[in-house]
């Protein structure tokens, strides 16, 4: 009885070790007065949005800095717009979720901009551009990214009222592919919409010869990889099918457009970006459509696309630019930039947006998503093509750092 | 005032009522909970057989973002059903094979180390199988299916159901990840019902010259049967409510074919994936009503199940 | 094929002891072929079993050692790499995630489970609530993982908006996977305790609550303890009822209450997914830290049923 008691006891102490160990939750973060101090002056500086240089990096320079970075770096200085914003200063929690085509864009910064304002700690869940628009719905989330615009019909679902648009960057949507055998290939958006609805099943079919004369294709046949969950990524590629050779031109794509489509029965679905891209990696003979970012990592190959001017476009970051220029961009900064005019324009670009509230209860959150948005649209830039994304083109930037300055104002 | 013996007993009394109804409480909790989880998910699916009615369960297509969206729970039905048939057909010959083996075939000091190696695969948790399904096994699959798959070429009703392969992720793939995890709990049972068989029927068969197979087809089988049907019943339940391993392996496209080669998808792995967007409140009440479905199925084998296992045992009682 | 009927002499045995196969010469080659084909195919199903098990614990090990072990301790100290194409090692805020969900839901449904259980085997017996509840505990511990998470998410985590993503209510998704297991299985044990001891404590004049508490429930304890045991080595493993529930955060958060969490089922799970090997060598790592746990409250359980059987 006594072995019996003792082992007992020991295990009811660790048990009830363990259960302390939780009941004693800490937060990690440090907090300094300093660092609070210094924000509210750099908080009064970039309200005014003031463009003097020298007069906002004084007044920071004036708050003590805790931190291991150089001043410099803690105060972004955007030279086209002026705004200034200590990231050192910034401190909390934000939580968001949403469209998994820029994640490894935002992943990255927010790596990056986790050294300049270490206090600041960024969630980005992904889980595609459906989720991040109903999580925003529901403030489950402090901000959201969508490669989608919202319908109107559902403007009344979201429950914190307004929220604005922030375009974030620009990336081509490739077609990548698995097949040993074919180096090089090209497509024209027909033959893309006959793979996709599963019409043709075949490496070698006629249709794929015709794009690619000097080409031997393998007789293997095609692996159709395409996203399981709502996707901005779907939406885009399949508004560029619609607008090339949709209903109301060719009438090839039957499957309309949209974050879901109703896929015909044998294509492979996956989970995000990245599940699309597992596949492909995994399967001989497959083709999906995946971002630019995702493909360069994973070493696929992708196809030349045949754009609006009739010519075969590979999807670099200096096309996807050039299908940007010249866009037509409404009030709330949406546009749409596939199937785009212009001789070397790759056709199926696509844009991403960053959405959140302009009522924001909390002023210190609302200055922390100003922060981070600000840094994507400022040092976020100059990050993004090395990891293949394309920065906005400046006019659409200064839009968009308008827009973000209407958050919690 | 000194406590006489009728004051401790009254103390005693109400400290002894007051533990006896906190003990009470314990039990309610559940009885709560369960009521919450009856209410809720029956409330919130109730907006979607208002739209569609009974049609939910018929509908095949699944169409969330359509102009007209339409919300069909078909396709996940079979993938649920297909890949549960499929995990038993596979699982049982195995489960029974090691459960005959550890009571009727090994030496005593094998007896446990095989005990050991059937708990060993239910402590696994089920989302290291859906790794090692996703990551390792399904890649390596392909080969084999297709190798499979032309076996079967030209022969009329074989050739459909071992149809073209596309990838290593389909019913066949989330049938052997659940074949896996269910074996587990098919041969426990199975060997505690085994056990009970009495030694006198087992002596008697061979003592009659039977072989040690034709004992356990004449004896041991005879006995057990209704117990093994029970642990056959309780694995497809487990097969048919587990989400993450199936999830990853099964491809997420819903289908509906003979074709196990394909991929599907299946009632847990949609609502795993898709409830992050509720674009509508009508596909997240879709979505509720197939969570319903899958609580129903799983709750109506599960009862079949105990059922008859307890008489199976009550009879295999009476009798020795 | 004639198969020869055995002789008396051959029959009977020389001893008194049990009848075995091989007194059973001269049956017949058929149907001794057939039983050693048969003898081989169950032994078979022991090595697909064997085979499986092996190939995936290897799997595991091999493609996870060099992350947790070799990179010994950044595992355990680095918090989760904020890309997913970023190699490098750091599984702390899953780890955390797991240790504080799983001992929070162990609090509430350890509790609760034993209060059930005594109430099961000591007051309500074979009553008609008694009856109705253990009906119920089976229909609850039957309930798919994801239709708990589900629940959990619309009662609970909606209501609360952003608040509602954190460790808490990843917890009570767990407790309730895990409360009619620790239910089952304490009354399991309270049964074995043999009805002499509650008589003579009952002669003794102590109460029911005196008897419970101080001679039935350490009696038990071994057993229930066990069985507590593997309750919690099957929820730290859950991934479903957690997807919904905790958020996904990266950085560690040792605050069951405030914050998004994340544990090592859910990181496996996200991991899965990608095709970079980073990440996937990450997924590996997590999948033999999990085990190792499971293994680890596993065999305590183990350990502690045994001792109970060699006392009895």
């Amino acid at each position: 009885m006594n072995r019996t008691k003792k082992s007992s006891a020991i295990v009811a102490g660790i048990l009830s070790l363990s259960l302390i160990a939780a009941a004693c939750g800490s937060d990690e973060e440090t907090t300094t007065t300093t660092e609070a101090a210094a924000a509210t002056t750099t908080a009064a500086a970039a309200d005014e949005s003031t463009t003097t240089a020298a007069a906002a990096e004084t007044t920071v320079a004036g708050g003590v800095e805790t931190t291991a970075a150089p001043t410099e770096s803690s105060t972004a200085m955007s030279a086209d717009t002026g705004v200034a914003v200590d990231y050192a200063a910034l401190q909390g929690d934000l939580v968001s979720s949403g469209a998994t085509f820029p994640k490894a864009f935002y992943d990255e910064a927010i790596a990056t901009l986790a050294e300049e304002a270490p206090d600041l700690v960024i969630e980005y869940g992904g889980g595609g551009s459906g989720k991040g628009r109903s999580d925003l719905q529901e403030k489950v989330v402090d901000f959201a990214g969508t490669d989608s615009t919202v319908k109107e019909e559902d403007f009344a679902k979201f429950t914190g009222g307004e929220f604005v648009y922030v375009p974030t960057v620009l990336a081509p949507i490739t077609l990548s592919y698995n097949m040993a055998g074919i180096d090089e290939l090209q497509l024209t958006p027909a033959t893309i919409a006959a793979i996709f609805q599963l019409e043709i099943t075949n490496w070698s079919d006629p249709l794929i010869a015709a794009d690619n004369p000097d080409a031997t294709l393998p007789d293997e046949a095609i692996v159709v990889a395409r996203r399981a969950d709502g996707s901005g990524t779907t939406d885009n590629f399949s508004k560029f099918l619609n607008a090339a050779v949709g209903p109301d031109t060719t009438g090839e794509w039957l499957l309309g457009t949209g974050s879901e489509l109703e896929w015909p029965e044998g294509t492979q679905a996956g989970d995000g970006n990245s599940g699309v891209a597992q596949i492909i990696s995994s399967t001989e003979g497959a083709i999906g459509y995946v971002d630019l970012s995702d493909a360069n990592a994973n070493g696929f190959k992708f196809a030349a696309v045949q754009n609006k001017a009739g010519n075969f476009v590979l999807p670099t970051l200096d096309a996807t630019t050039a299908a940007a220029e010249g866009v037509e961009v409404k009030d709330d900064l949406t546009f749409f930039v596939g199937w785009a005019d212009g001789d070397q324009a790759y056709p199926i670009a696509a844009q991403t947006w960053i959405i959140a509230y302009t009522t924001q209860d909390d002023p210190a959150k609302a200055e922390n998503i100003r922060g981070f948005l600000t840094y994507l649209l400022t040092e976020g830039q100059e990050l993004a093509p090395s990891i293949d994304f394309a920065p906005l083109p400046d006019e659409l930037r200064e839009m968009a750092m308008a827009n973000i300055a209407k958050i919690g104002a | 005032m000194t406590l006489t013996l009728s004051d401790l007993r009254t103390k005693k009394q109400v400290g002894d009522r007051v533990f006896r109804y906190s003990t009470l409480v314990g039990g309610a909790v559940i009885l709560i909970v369960l009521a919450l989880i009856a209410y809720t998910i029956s409330s919130k699916s109730s907006l979607i057989f208002r739209t569609e009615g009974l049609d939910f369960f018929t509908e095949r297509r699944w169409a969330p973002s359509a102009d007209k969206p339409v919300f069909g729970a078909l396709s996940f039905i079979y993938g649920t059903a297909i890949t549960a048939l499929i995990a038993v057909l596979l699982a049982v010959p195995v489960s029974l094979g090691l459960a005959l083996f550890t009571t009727q075939v090994a030496p005593k000091w094998l007896k446990k180390p095989l005990v050991t190696l059937t708990d060993t695969v239910a402590v696994v948790p089920s989302v290291v199988f859906g790794l090692w399904g996703i990551i390792y096994l399904a890649p390596k699959l392909v080969g084999f299916f297709k190798n499979l798959s032309g076996w079967f070429d030209g022969i009329p009703v074989l050739s459909s159901i071992f149809g073209t392969v596309s990838a290593g992720r389909s019913f066949l793939t989330a049938g052997l990840i659940l074949a896996v995890m269910i074996t587990p709990i098919i041969t426990s049972l199975a060997r505690e019902v085994i056990e009970t068989c009495p030694q006198t029927d087992r002596d008697g068969a061979l003592a009659l010259g039977a072989t040690r197979w034709e004992m356990i087809t004449g004896a041991v089988m005879p006995h057990s049967v209704g117990g093994i049907v029970g642990a056959v019943m309780l694995g497809l339940g487990r097969a048919m409510g587990e989400t993450i391993a199936a999830a990853l392996v099964i491809g997420s496209s819903p289908t509906i074919t003979a074709n196990i080669f394909s991929s599907g998808d299946s009632l847990p792995s949609v609502i795993a994936f898709q409830w992050g967007e509720a674009t509508s409140d009508e596909k997240r009440s879709a979505l509720i009503a197939m969570g319903l479905t899958l609580f129903v199925l799983t709750l109506i084998v599960n009862f079949a199940a105990t059922a008859v296992v307890t008489r199976a045992m009550k009879r295999m009682q009476g009798a020795s | 094929m004639t198969t020869s009927t055995p002789s008396l002499s051959e029959l009977t045995p020389t001893g008194p002891r049990q009848v075995q196969v091989s007194d059973l010469a001269g049956v017949g080659g058929r149907r001794r072929a057939k039983n050693a084909v048969m003898t081989v195919l169950m032994g078979m199903s022991v090595a697909v079993i064997l085979v499986v098990l092996i190939l995936v614990l290897w799997t595991v090990v091999s493609k996870g050692w060099s992350i947790v072990v070799g990179m010994f301790p950044d595992w355990f100290t680095e918090d989760i790499q904020l890309s997913p194409r970023r190699p490098g090692p750091g599984m702390k805020a899953a780890i955390v995630g797991t240790i504080i969900t799983t001992a929070m839901a162990s609090a509430i449904a350890i509790p609760l489970g034993i209060a059930g259980a005594v109430y099961l085997n000591e007051y309500g017996k074979r009553g008609l609530f008694a009856r109705i509840l253990r009906f119920f505990t089976s229909v609850m511990a039957g309930v798919p993982s994801i239709v708990m998470g589900l629940f959990i998410y619309v009662f609970w985590v909606v209501p609360r908006g952003i608040d509602g993503l954190n460790g808490f209510s990843g917890a009570l998704a767990l407790a309730c996977l895990m409360l009619p297991i620790i239910v089952r299985s304490t009354e399991e044990m309270l049964k074995l305790v043999p009805q002499n001891l509650r008589d003579a404590s009952f002669a003794l004049g102590a109460t029911g609550s005196r008897t419970t508490l101080g001679i039935v429930i350490p009696n038990a304890s071994p057993g229930i303890i066990s069985g507590c045991l593997l309750a919690i080595a099957r929820a730290a493993g859950e991934t479903a009822p957690l997807i919904f529930t905790i958020g996904a955060a990266k950085q560690t958060n040792w605050n069951v209450f405030d914050g998004t969490n994340t544990s090592l089922s859910l990181q496996i799970y996200a991991n899965a997914k990608e095709s970079f090997a980073t990440a996937q060598e990450r997924a590996w790592g997590a999948a033999l830290t999990l085990i190792v746990l499971a293994v680890l409250f596993t065999a305590a359980a183990r350990i502690l049923s045994a001792r109970i059987s060699k006392q009895s």
